[in-house]
């Protein structure tokens, strides 16, 4: 509680936190900036966020992982590791065998943290256990590299970034794959002693790389390969103290490569993406135009009723066609934008915010048609929770997060497209909820759907009176025109009947 | 009579180059003059302004951690991005001491009368007399070649100048073809063209005892140099590192998260820049994020020079007053690198493959000091700027399709003129034609915004925004299509979901495109034709406010400039539309 209140009066007076920490206090420095980020979502709260640690475990399984990509946090996160330390790699073995072996080392090491002279008596006296746990650690690390992707379930794994030190220089990777691999590499090419005293040497390390802009570092004539993708890896590998003659540089050479990320980078994708809209638009549009057709047609039925109750025309087909290029297209992007391959403030483009809003307004309510005309909602439940597709979700996200105020204006005719996108499965909801109400016999739970249906009730004329939905919402024959006729009834009646009702109170009737 | 070839079509007189850097040193001599002029000999067209630099550190830097402020659009009406209306960064303190130097009549009577009798004029500084010599070379630009055709084009030669401005200075300077006559030779040692890099409060102290050595106040450089030293080129580094990584397409999520903890300097070289390696070679680039790669990347130490760290530092310094001197020995030796006119693949990296001019240019950069990994970073650098050519070529194609879309457009329009004109036609979208006229709408809008991206994201050429086949394909499609975009607009009532359309909806392909013009042109920045119907539209709004009348006449007025200026087509008068119906409604 008084972390949280101390937090929450940084958020307001300060622009950026750094969270930091050694060893295990590594993984409470993650865990701090993961709550410190979580509650900046929720409050749609904006502060720059770093978390720098040293030496730390690792703290979460793949689901964590995971979780981080996705929310696009990685970038928050840089683990400093030096080329041979213990432990970051340590719980890549199973923590029941190796349980008594962590208790040695973390009493060593607290002992030379708090008196580093007798640390090297240590040292020696548990060799033995030295270069056990070592080849555990390492053995552990080459049966995951080895079995590839498959193994990692279940298992602690990595996330954001890892700066991997040595005297001569840091990489930095990000590929959880990668950083597994990289571990086990380096760790190969050091030995029982040195990856137990790396541990310690960080304010070195450190150091030692912060000066390193002065050095000019130079190859050996010959030594560098003519393409400048492989001298950039070169490069790299000469960063960790690896020169190309170790037998160790092959692997790690391709490891790099590998982590390269696949594919073209986020602005191209982006500018792409752009492109392919631009393209779909004219979908798009046919939609908007046969929208504008619905509503004027005599039937009188709108948008909404109009293509739940359509019948086999070619334009309502191709319609339909449209809507499903459109899901497929606006699919696509929150798959590339989860996976990392666009620019990490996508979600924050005006462009972007304001096509998917828009789409969202326009198509929403013919998927809630289709959900309902196929009868979905009695197998799987009601849309908003059980059948409401997870992209609606996610643009609902990033509509909030715009930087922009709603102001109040007041609307002077109907909105082009209503906007309370669920609006129409609330209608139906609520007609089941009518029915619901006819057939039951049990007073308690009538007053209980009673105060369900009342809720919509308001909740609709309010959007009405707002002129926050759509003409189609009000045309004659539209599901909610009906239903509104149906509720006043009902609601008329059940006055007559029973006055000792509670809701008569507030009760009203919604013209 | 000697030249110095610097690049394929640059080509300097050697003399010219020698007065330049005389007068620029002998300028500090009489610091009480604002600025020397002299021909450079009796019977020669050239004039050489120039400037004296000055040795307080509230001359170089002043309040802010950089010392940056916007530049002055009234005196520099060109240093901006015009698409997106960002205004070029400047030195403060080096454009208040211009201003003070502009201030002077006799400085404006001088130039002016040399420029009337069609001599070429040089301006020139050393150190942050280099700076000034920047800013009244742009100046002369902005009121001597841009305002008239006969004025023989200006040279800018600097010696030692710090950096002066950010890159957008140097995107104008290409955008109206004046970037080849700025050209700055700094010497492989000297750090004072780094310091602009470092933000002041950590080089504020030293700064004043070196400034102070080079007004030599002081026999020797201070005891402070290696720390000076280490201090700018460690801010060079987190500069030139980052601008690295964004050149190389680093998409790691890691350096957005830094750049929101450490605020880098914004200051970019500009023009040519001519290193002088040591030892007698020139190498020349015109590239700014190559140039600031070598800036830095030269100041790092060989495992040799680590160890006597204290020469090197007095060497940095030593340096700057050396141009006086050793200039001329280059000059006379006069070999020249370009790293623009090689392809990267023949920029070496190493020596594996044999091959005589390889093997010259890498002696060089050797020269220059620079490592495998700077020299990655320049073929980088090189890389960029071929990509951005390539996107210019491919976004050049699509001037078809525009047209196309256009064309189309077009005859939509005058096939509307029949009855009720375009706007009104597709505000009611009644029609299959409308539907297919918004589609064509849609399909520029991609097209157009696609280019707007690359803008922001500096994918393009500099001299983009200067090409006259893109700014009329811009005011055309303005003028055809910003209409349709407001009928949109408004028939979906979105100015009652987000305010009027100019001051909320007007999408920025369009502000973009008009601002080209009225740059191009020289014209105000003021609402234009194409924006006409937004404004009948807030009228019909407005009905029954006071004023309306007036407002209406007053609209009426321009209507008839617009309609004379091809801004605005005349179906805007045809009986049913909605403007003549707010007029008579309110006559």
């Amino acid at each position: 509680m008084n972390m949280f209140m101390q937090i929450s009066t940084l958020v307001k007076t300060s622009k950026s936190v750094i969270f930091t920490g050694h060893s295990i206090g590594g993984t409470t420095a993650s865990l701090a900036a993961l709550w410190l980020l979580s509650y900046l979502q929720s409050n749609f709260e904006n502060l720059s966020v770093l978390c720098i640690t040293y030496g730390s475990p690792l703290l979460g399984n793949e689901t964590l992982s995971r979780a981080i990509l996705r929310e696009r946090w990685g970038g928050k996160f840089c683990h400093v590791v030096s080329k041979y330390d213990l432990m970051p790699r340590i719980l890549f073995a199973p923590l029941d065998t190796i349980g008594p072996h962590i208790k040695l080392l973390l009493k060593f090491w607290h002992l030379y943290m708090t008196s580093p002279h007798c640390g090297p008596l240590d040292v020696q006296r548990n060799e033995e256990f030295m270069a056990e746990i070592f080849q555990f650690v390492l053995s552990h690390l080459r049966g995951l590299v080895e079995a590839g992707e498959e193994a990692v379930t279940g298992m602690f794994r990595p996330f954001g970034n890892y700066l991997f030190c040595s005297g001569d220089g840091a990489i930095c990777v990000d590929n959880a794959a990668a950083v597994i691999k990289m571990m086990y590499l380096l760790l190969k090419t050091g030995s029982p002693s040195c990856s137990i005293e790396d541990h310690l040497k960080y304010g070195d390390y450190v150091g030692r790389i912060s000066s390193q802009f002065l050095e000019k570092k130079s190859f050996m004539l010959g030594e560098l390969p003519e393409s400048r993708y492989e001298a950039g890896v070169a490069l790299a590998l000469q960063s960790l103290g690896i020169s190309s003659q170790e037998p160790v540089a092959g692997p790690a050479g391709d490891c790099l490569q590998a982590a390269r990320r696949m594919g073209r980078t986020p602005n191209l994708n982006c500018a792409n993406l752009a492109i392919k809209l631009s393209k779909i638009n004219p979908y798009r549009a046919e939609i908007e135009w046969y929208k504008a057709w619905c509503d004027r047609s005599d039937d009188q039925m709108g948008y909404y009723d109009s293509f739940k109750q359509r019948g086999a025309s070619k334009r309502v087909s191709k319609v339909n066609m449209n809507r499903h290029k459109l899901a497929r297209f606006w699919d696509n992007v929150i798959n590339l934008f989860e996976s990392n391959q666009l620019p990490h403030d996508f979600q924050r483009h005006r462009k972007w915010v304001y096509a998917s809003h828009f789409y969202k307004l326009l198509v929403e309510p013919l998927d809630i048609a289709e959900y309902y005309r196929a009868g979905m909602h009695r197998s799987k439940g009601n849309y908003i929770n059980h059948g409401r597709e997870r992209r609606y979700q996610i643009f609902d996200r990033w509509w909030k997060g715009r930087n922009v105020r709603d102001e109040d204006n007041r609307r002077s005719t109907f909105a082009s497209l209503t906007q309370d996108t669920c609006f129409w499965a609330k209608v139906e909801e609520a007609r089941g909820l009518l029915d619901d109400v006819r057939s039951t016999r049990d007073q308690r739970h009538s007053a209980l759907l009673w105060e369900k249906i009342d809720f919509f009730a308001r909740h609709a004329k309010k959007l009405v009176e707002a002129k926050e939905v759509s003409i189609d919402v009000v045309a004659k024959n539209s599901s909610y025109s009906l239903w509104l006729i149906d509720y006043n009834e009902m609601k008329l009646q059940m006055l007559q009947f029973r006055p000792q009702f509670p809701s008569f109170m507030n009760g009203e009737i919604v013209p | 009579m000697g030249t110095v070839k610097l690049g394929e079509n640059m080509v300097i007189k050697e003399e010219v180059i020698k007065k330049a850097c005389s007068m620029a040193m002998d300028a500090h001599k009489s610091p009480e003059k604002q600025y020397l002029s002299k021909k450079i000999k009796t019977s020669s067209s050239e004039v050489v302004f120039s400037f004296p630099g000055s040795w307080s550190v509230n001359d170089w830097f002043t309040g802010t951690s950089f010392g940056e402020t916007k530049v002055d659009l009234q005196l520099f009406p060109s240093l901006k991005y015009i698409g997106l209306d960002v205004t070029a960064t400047v030195n403060e303190a080096f454009l208040n001491e211009f201003k003070a130097l502009l201030a002077n009549p006799l400085f404006k009577n001088e130039v002016g009368k040399a420029a009337a009798d069609r001599r070429q004029i040089v301006f020139t500084g050393h150190s942050s007399g280099g700076a000034i010599a920047i800013l009244a070379t742009i100046w002369f630009l902005e009121v001597h070649i841009r305002q008239s055709s006969n004025r023989i084009a200006p040279l800018c030669l600097t010696f030692g100048s710090p950096l002066v401005g950010d890159s957008i200075i140097n995107l104008a300077l290409r955008r109206e073809n004046w970037s080849s006559y700025f050209v700055n030779f700094v010497m492989r040692c000297d750090i004072l063209p780094q310091i602009s890099l470092s933000p002041l409060s950590s080089i504020k102290q030293q700064l004043q005892q070196v400034l102070d050595y080079f007004n030599q106040k002081a026999q020797q450089p201070p005891n402070e140099a290696p720390a000076f030293y280490e201090t700018v080129v460690k801010n060079a580094s987190s500069v030139a590192n980052y601008a690295a990584c964004k050149i190389m397409g680093s998409t790691n999520p890691l350096l957005e998260t830094i750049s929101s903890f450490i605020e880098l300097s914004p200051y970019r070289p500009l023009g040519t820049c001519v290193f002088c390696t040591g030892n007698g070679k020139l190498v020349v680039s015109n590239n700014p994020d190559a140039v600031l790669q070598v800036l830095y990347h030269a100041s790092q130490l060989s495992t040799e020079e680590a160890n006597t760290k204290m020469t090197v530092a007095q060497t940095s310094l030593r340096d700057h007053l050396s141009y006086g001197n050793d200039l001329q020995e280059y000059l006379r030796m006069s070999v020249v690198t370009c790293l623009h006119q090689h392809h990267p693949e023949a920029l070496p990296l190493s020596l594996n493959v044999a091959n005589a001019e390889r093997e010259r240019v890498d002696e060089a950069l050797n020269d220059l000091g620079l490592s495998e990994r700077a020299r990655l970073c320049i073929h980088a650098a090189e890389a960029l700027e071929k990509q951005r050519l390539r996107n210019q070529a491919t976004i050049d194609e699509k001037q078809k399709d525009i047209k196309k879309c256009l064309d189309k457009l077009e005859a939509y329009k005058r096939k509307c003129a029949l009855k009720v004109g375009y706007y009104d036609a597709f505000k009611r979208s009644e029609e299959k034609e409308d539907f297919h006229a918004n589609v064509e709408r849609y399909e520029l809008a991609g097209i157009w915004d696609e280019i707007i991206e690359m803008l922001k994201r500096n994918e393009l050429p500099g001299e983009f925004e200067g090409r006259k086949e893109w700014i009329d394909l811009g005011t055309r499609y303005r003028r055809i299509v910003e209409p349709l975009d407001i009928a949109n607009y408004y028939r979906h009532l979105m100015n009652e979901n987000t305010g009027p359309y100019m001051e909320k909806g007007r999408p920025r392909r369009y502000r973009c495109t008009q601002r080209w013009r009225e740059h191009a042109e020289r014209l105000p920045h003021e609402v234009p034709g194409s924006c006409f119907w937004a404004e009948v539209e807030e009228l019909c709004i407005k009905t029954g406010f006071q004023g309306i009348k007036e407002s209406i006449s007053h609209l009426n007025t321009k209507v008839k400039t617009w309609i004379k200026d091809e801004e605005l087509g005349d179906d805007v008068l045809l009986e049913n539309s909605t403007f003549m119906k707010l007029q008579k409604q309110h006559s």
